[in-house]
């Protein structure tokens, strides 16, 4: 049976008759585990033919912490702070989720305003991960200043996050019901002028990066996912959309109020380079970003007084059943798989379908044949999240 | 489930694939839970094949594969799903693996790429052997680690490579004390509100 | 790929890429250059200047040991167990003190521990808090040399002056 993905031996490279005497073979290589280009502990095994890699092969596993053993003996309640952890560039999305599974067990109804305000904050939480993501590849590629004018817009979202729920990166914000706390006037104020100057931002940082020649150059026809490869490997996110498919769950199977919002799915439409490549999937971020403005312009308008905090009950016992949800996150589509054995306070098994995990996996398909700068252009624009592929 | 009728889609299954004896399990409140397919073991790569190529409900990509420990059984949910603008979908498909000591499934990976990754998982996690898979390794966990930790009897191995794990001059014996107290509490809280 | 070679040497290609090269390098030079006179500084030099925390920051917990009833509620609420409590019986006869928001105390609280070094800040334990004792304080520097001296035992006597030295209310 012949597989469409080849793990096994790499062919050896044809050795020129004349050159036979200089004998090459492959070099191993390890990038990692602290590969400044690799956003976490991943180690990537690459053998090498002179400047081009043959083969790659991810080792996981540095920050594996048994997230969902852990799960199994905790409450319902008390997985919410470890399920912050997994990606915790995005430790907003990544609650929702897991909280939307379990409501969906429980049938908990949240209220208006509560569900406006976890669309608001999931999508400026998208646009501070967007950031991040925008300044580490180009930290990756060699630009030092851009991740700085990252941080500056960053943390803005993060001091309001602070302000809001108490902790800048791990908020245990979004509670099962609704959220912990009412966003004051003046904090939405500031929301609504902050998605201003990030719109010129985002102007600037394109004219910045996104078209400067020498980004260009490195980025774009590198590490080209074809369609087929995406669904192959379960693509989803910012790849499979930087690969043509205009897929997002938020529009084809919306989630919460997501129907309500009138925004754009954007993707790469080969301005510069190829459809697949990896500038077309940095693109993508930076036009989500401009989208995620339209969505919580959407929110201030709709945005009434009221409660934020739904009826749960004090012990959250969930039916016998299992539930699947997956929802749209920066990285990709996080989806939670949570099985209840009925009448106890814990998860029976809580598995977390991670996007990082599978575009990691995906890794292999496109190192052959590139030279080792072009990988780590690769490894940078699939914008993976160690803790969430360990889990 | 989303865009997925499961009843037509277990009779899709076992009029095309023999033997594939697809069973539906309709949770109790069918808005709260998830309705899934169950088949047999021995026909999933036939199935998923034919999930693959249908003409009348393609599946075109696999999410996840998830193992449950259900102590008498082990379960393997993989969660298919369809990309497509129009109509998209999404479904579990299971298989019973009744052989707790030694379970063994056929491998995938040669319909979809990603259950390389995700199936090595699993393997890593629940100690099922994947048969055909090109990559059979622990992937998570060092690869002479003893014992599969999401299984639910697992317990910590006392000796890895010549370290000890948990040894007892590094645990704080102090707290451990005060876990116990902690534990002893609890129950009494517990035995009152009955 | 020989196609794109070719176009790559044709001679119109070669001027446009080289001027699109140092077009779009001296617009990112300029945009870096404005920050030399028209962009404040947003970094605090620290030690110094210290940020003033929001209200609702989550920093070292603090226990007021004297509106504590020994629920355990937020032990059991703790998702890593790092509170330890231990209380006992009042002696019979013993006059019944109240708390501050007017609950009884019916327990005498013997031990009142929290080990920082495991507490993950997530916020549960003081929203499970029927009196409300059991806050985060906006202390954020306890560095220490060793992980014993990271526990906290609030029943101490100092411990008071540790909070009104954080707290300047």
């Amino acid at each position: 049976m012949q597989s469409r993905w080849d793990i096994g031996e790499p062919e050896k490279p044809t050795i020129n008759k004349d050159t036979e005497q200089l004998k090459s073979e492959l070099l191993t290589l390890n990038m990692g585990p602290q590969h400044p280009a690799t956003h976490g502990v991943l180690r990537i095994e690459i053998w090498t033919d002179s400047e081009v890699v043959a083969h790659a092969i991810p080792h996981l596993g540095y920050l594996h912490r048994c997230m969902e053993k852990h799960a199994e003996n905790l409450d319902y309640r008390g997985v919410i702070p470890f399920v912050d952890r997994l990606d915790y560039l995005a430790a907003m999305n990544m609650e929702w989720t897991y909280v939307a599974a379990v409501e969906k067990m429980l049938g908990t109804e949240v209220p208006r305003r509560g569900e406006l305000i976890r669309i608001m904050t999931a999508e400026l939480q998208r646009i501070a991960s967007h950031l991040m993501a925008f300044g580490t590849y180009a930290l990756d590629l060699g630009a030092f200043t851009p991740f700085l004018y990252a941080f500056e817009e960053r943390e803005k979202i993060l001091r309001l996050f602070e302000e809001v729920s108490g902790a800048r990166l791990l908020y245990n914000y979004i509670w099962i019901g609704g959220v912990w706390n009412d966003w004051t006037d003046e904090q939405l104020a500031r929301v609504s002028a902050f998605c201003d100057t990030m719109e010129e931002e985002a102007k600037k940082y394109n004219e910045l990066v996104s078209m400067n020649k020498i980004f260009v150059q490195r980025t774009a026809n590198v590490g080209i996912f074809s369609l087929q490869d995406c669904f192959d490997y379960g693509a989803t996110g910012p790849v499979l959309r930087g690969s043509g498919m205009k897929w997002d769950l938020r529009k084809n199977a919306p989630y919460s109020l997501y129907s309500e919002f009138d925004f754009d799915v954007p993707v790469g439409e080969a301005e510069l380079g190829q459809v697949g490549d990896c500038w077309n999937r940095y693109y993508v971020r930076m036009k989500e970003v401009i989208q995620s403005i339209r969505i919580i312009r959407q929110v201030l308008e709709k945005l009434e007084p009221g409660s934020v905090m739904g009826k749960v009950p004090k012990v959250i016992k969930l039916p016998k059943g299992e539930v699947y949800m997956r929802h749209e996150c920066p990285r990709g589509e996080l989806g939670i798989h949570l099985v209840s054995e009925g009448d106890s306070k814990q998860p029976y098994r809580l598995k977390v379908k991670s996007p990082c995990f599978t575009h990691t996996s995906m890794l292999p398909r496109i190192a052959p044949g590139q030279m080792i700068a072009d990988f780590v252009a690769s490894v940078g624009s699939i914008d993976i999240v160690l803790g969430e592929v360990d889990r | 489930m989303l865009n997925v009728d499961v009843n037509k889609l277990a009779e899709l299954i076992n009029k095309n694939v023999p033997g594939a004896n697809a069973t539906v399990s309709v949770p109790e409140d069918i808005k709260k839970c998830d309705s899934s397919v169950t088949v047999e073991a021995s026909k999933i790569y036939s199935v998923v094949e034919f999930l693959k190529t249908n003409k009348e409900m393609p599946f075109n990509s696999l999410q996840v594969i998830s193992g449950v420990d259900w102590v008498e059984w082990m379960e393997v949910c993989y969660m298919m799903a369809h990309f497509d603008l129009q109509n998209p979908r999404e479904f579990i498909l299971k298989v019973k693996l009744t052989d707790r000591v030694n379970p063994s499934v056929d491998s995938i990976v040669h319909h979809y790429a990603a259950a390389n990754f995700q199936e090595r998982e699993v393997y890593d996690m629940f100690g099922i052997r994947f048969n055909n898979h090109p990559d059979h390794r622990r992937i998570l966990c060092p690869d002479d680690w003893q014992g599969y930790p999401l299984r639910k009897d697992y317990v910590a191995q006392k000796d890895y490579n010549g370290m000890a794990v948990y040894p007892d001059s590094k645990m704080n014996f102090e707290d451990r004390e005060f876990i116990v107290r902690q534990d002893m509490i609890k129950k009494a809280q517990e035995a009152k509100a009955q | 790929m020989s196609t794109a070679v070719e176009q790559n040497s044709s001679f119109k290609n070669y001027f446009s890429g080289l001027f699109n090269g140092i077009s779009t390098t001296l617009k990112g030079m300029w945009i870096t250059f404005r920050y030399v006179w028209a962009v404040k500084p947003v970094s605090i030099e620290y030690p110094e200047v210290r940020e003033v925390l929001p209200e609702r920051a989550r920093m070292r917990l603090f226990n007021d040991s004297q509106n504590c009833i020994s629920c355990t509620q937020c032990a059991m609420a703790c998702p890593v167990d790092c509170i330890y409590i231990a209380s006992e019986k009042l002696p019979e006869g013993s006059e019944i003190k109240k708390t501050s928001n007017g609950q009884a105390i019916r327990l005498k609280l013997t031990q009142f521990t929290i080990d920082t070094a495991l507490c993950c800040y997530c916020g549960l334990c003081t929203t499970v808090c029927p009196t409300e004792c059991l806050t985060h304080s906006h202390d954020y520097e306890f560095s220490q040399y060793t992980i014993d001296t990271m526990k906290y035992d609030y029943l101490a006597p100092d411990v008071k002056a540790w909070r009104d030295r954080i707290v300047k209310v």
